[in-house]
């Protein structure tokens, strides 16, 4: 039978770890008593840059965005297309925050191949491979198709070249991760909050029949096998909260 | 033997008398200390985290600044050289020492009609205040109201001081709770409008005033725009704790209640709610509400549907104790919007305390919500379910939010 009192070595062990964390000075609480803190006009409002220009692409960078995004969600009598719904906008911005400079995430070696299921591997924040990405697109097409740039090319060569760059049956190597990042970015920015640029008029939401950035159902929660009745809402608002008058 | 049993009872007698005295003044002490509760002295004369009693925040006034004074028995800085004849003079008739003129930001046109025995008893527990020094210049006021003098002419006008009557012809309760509300309580210095010389309007007594970027709504029973629908009960419960089956106290009245009216006597409570029952509106019909397809009641309700109704229900009913109600409320349904707009402008927080001590907070909306939309909401909330009250417009919120904001 195991003895039940701790060993010499488990003893001094935890008695380490508990002045370790008795002595840690992140470890202290904040103590309120009576009300709690409490400030006028206090509000984290999401952070937004304003749309009408480009933060982080080029020109062309632009286009090519442009023309990718709108044969990944084309126009159709559903919805209306990525161009339109201003995932290229969406993406600047994305890429103009913390995201586009990985700034939030581990970017330090070593490099390992690893799995596909493990995601991008590499040294190179998201802004540097749209860069590279896209001027790697760019002088795809520009090699086999005359000259012509991505966003010169017809719908039909567009969505050939796409294919090519996800299977990877282009002489460059990162073009599926790279083609799948953006797949990744222009759904996000289809359905993403138009605070962001993105989802114009909320049409992606409209589109999926999603109620937006609401937080009370209790009205309707009895309500079975009925349409919820009111459209979406954006975290800064929807149409009908304006007069038409002004 | 004699000698000895005779000095024994003559030290008995003086320590029993010693005794007698001694909780005489306790009682005294101490009955002066709730008549500074009920008077809120701390209010003005206490700064938040400051020392009790030793000078105030500074109060904004229509005419200007005024910082409360140390009231603490301070010799040099407070008012440890006064007699008792110059407090009585300062508390019910607004001269001080020496002749100094009080401002009635020191609301003595209501303490004058308090008993000579209660101000007494509030001289007593004064005197055993802790002294702490600490330089007030009160008057902060621009010329001319910087001159003291101008309060003779401003008390001919104002101001003629009577201590309370009780009426033979209303009950006990009614005319303890009219003492309190007329006198130490000085409700009327919030809730009844003002002239513009800064007086109370004395016929439209307790029908809501605004002051400090805060609008203290009707609380007469008047059943539209004051308190008529509120049972004696629910101004007990809202006096008490701060929040009742329709309201929660914010603002100004959340400290009112915090530092005062929580620590009333249920007795002196009731009385006031007596006397509420009792004071009349100014008759006047509830008005005609704004049309519910009116564009700014259409807009208004999206609003109210997607920030307001989570928490207080599409119907304005609000939650019990944490998120009031709007439906048929005073403060919703009174003249002037100026609190609506300030809680949906800012956020607000309840009052905190004992029995309602979670303190449920509003958000602020004045990041999210354009002037505009501030207007449209309050028109919809002022004109459904009952409510009616005028609409609020855009430049309304464009000046408080400047005001709040500057």
């Amino acid at each position: 039978m195991p003895s039940l009192s701790p060993s010499r070595r488990q003893f001094l062990s935890s008695t380490g770890m508990l002045l370790l964390i008795a002595s840690a000075p992140g470890a202290r609480a904040a103590e309120h008593s009576g009300s709690l803190p409490w400030k006028p006009f206090a509000a984290l409002p999401p952070t937004t840059l304003p749309g009408g220009r480009w933060y982080v692409f080029s020109p062309e960078e632009a286009r090519t965005v442009e023309a990718i995004v709108d044969r990944l969600i084309p126009a159709d009598e559903l919805s209306i297309g990525g161009r339109e719904a201003g995932c290229a906008g969406f993406i600047d911005r994305q890429l103009a925050g913390s995201y586009g400079s990985s700034e939030r995430l581990y970017t330090q070696g070593p490099f390992a191949a690893g799995l596909p299921t493990q995601g991008y591997q590499g040294s190179a924040a998201p802004t540097r491979r749209y860069r590279e990405g896209l001027d790697a697109l760019n002088k795809h097409t520009r090699a086999n198709f005359g000259g012509k740039a991505f966003f010169d090319l017809g719908a039909a060569e567009q969505d050939q070249v796409l294919k090519d760059f996800e299977t990877g049956k282009v002489d460059y190597k990162p073009a599926a991760g790279f083609f799948n990042l953006v797949l990744q970015n222009t759904m996000e920015g289809f359905f993403a909050d138009p605070i962001y640029g993105g989802n114009k008029d909320m049409a992606g939401w409209k589109f999926i029949g999603f109620p937006g950035a609401r937080y009370d159902y209790r009205d309707y929660i009895t309500a079975h096998n009925q349409p919820f009745p009111l459209p979406p809402l954006s975290i800064a608002g929807r149409p009908e909260w304006k007069t038409g008058d002004k | 033997m004699k000698k000895a049993a005779l000095l024994a009872g003559l030290a008995a007698a003086t320590l029993f008398g010693a005794k007698v005295l001694a909780s005489d003044l306790f009682d005294r002490i101490n009955a002066g200390r709730y008549q500074a509760i009920l008077a809120d002295c701390a209010a003005c004369h206490t700064k938040p985290g400051g020392k009790p009693f030793a000078g105030g925040a500074p109060l904004q006034t229509p005419f200007g600044a005024l910082v409360p004074s140390n009231i603490t028995p301070d010799l040099e800085t407070g008012i440890g050289s006064w007699t008792y004849a110059d407090f009585r003079s300062a508390v019910k008739t607004g001269v001080g020492k020496d002749g100094k003129r009080l401002y009635p930001a020191m609301p003595y046109p209501a303490y004058a009609t308090m008993k000579d025995s209660d101000v007494a008893d509030l001289w007593a527990y004064f005197q055993k205040v802790e002294p702490v020094s600490n330089r007030v210049v009160s008057n902060q006021l621009p010329f001319p109201f910087n001159i003291r003098a101008t309060m003779i002419g401003w008390n001919l006008l104002n101001f003629s001081p009577k201590e309370f009557e009780a009426d033979p012809n209303k009950s006990a309760a009614w005319n303890r709770g009219a003492y309190l509300v007329n006198g130490a309580g000085h409700c009327g210095t919030c809730h009844t409008p003002k002239s513009l010389t800064g007086a109370d309007k004395g016929d439209e007594f307790l029908r809501g005033g605004n002051l400090q970027s805060w609008f203290a709504p009707n609380i007469t029973s008047d059943p539209h725009k004051g308190i008529g629908s509120w049972a004696t009960d629910d101004i007990v419960a809202y006096l008490k704790t701060g929040a009742n089956r329709f309201d929660i106290a914010s603002g100004p009245m959340a400290e009112a209640i915090s530092h005062s009216t929580r620590l009333w006597d249920d007795a002196d409570l009731t009385a006031v709610a007596t006397y509420l029952k009792d004071v009349k509106g100014d008759g006047a019909p509830a008005p005609t509400p704004v049309v519910a397809t009116d564009a700014a009641m259409t807009a208004g309700k999206a609003i109210y549907l997607d920030r307001c109704s989570a928490c207080h229900i599409s119907s304005g009913v609000g939650q019990p104790s944490l998120f009031p109600t709007l439906a048929k409320t005073p403060t919703v349904n009174g003249t002037d919007p100026t609190s609506l707009i300030r809680v949906v402008l800012e956020g607000s927080q309840a009052a905190s305390t004992a029995a309602k001590p979670t303190t449920p907070a509003m958000p602020s909306f004045g990041w999210n919500l354009s002037d505009a939309d501030v207007a449209n909401v309050l028109t919809y909330v002022r004109n459904s379910w009952g409510n009616a009250a005028p609409p609020v417009t855009a430049g309304q919120v464009k000046d408080l939010r400047a005001a709040l904001t500057r």
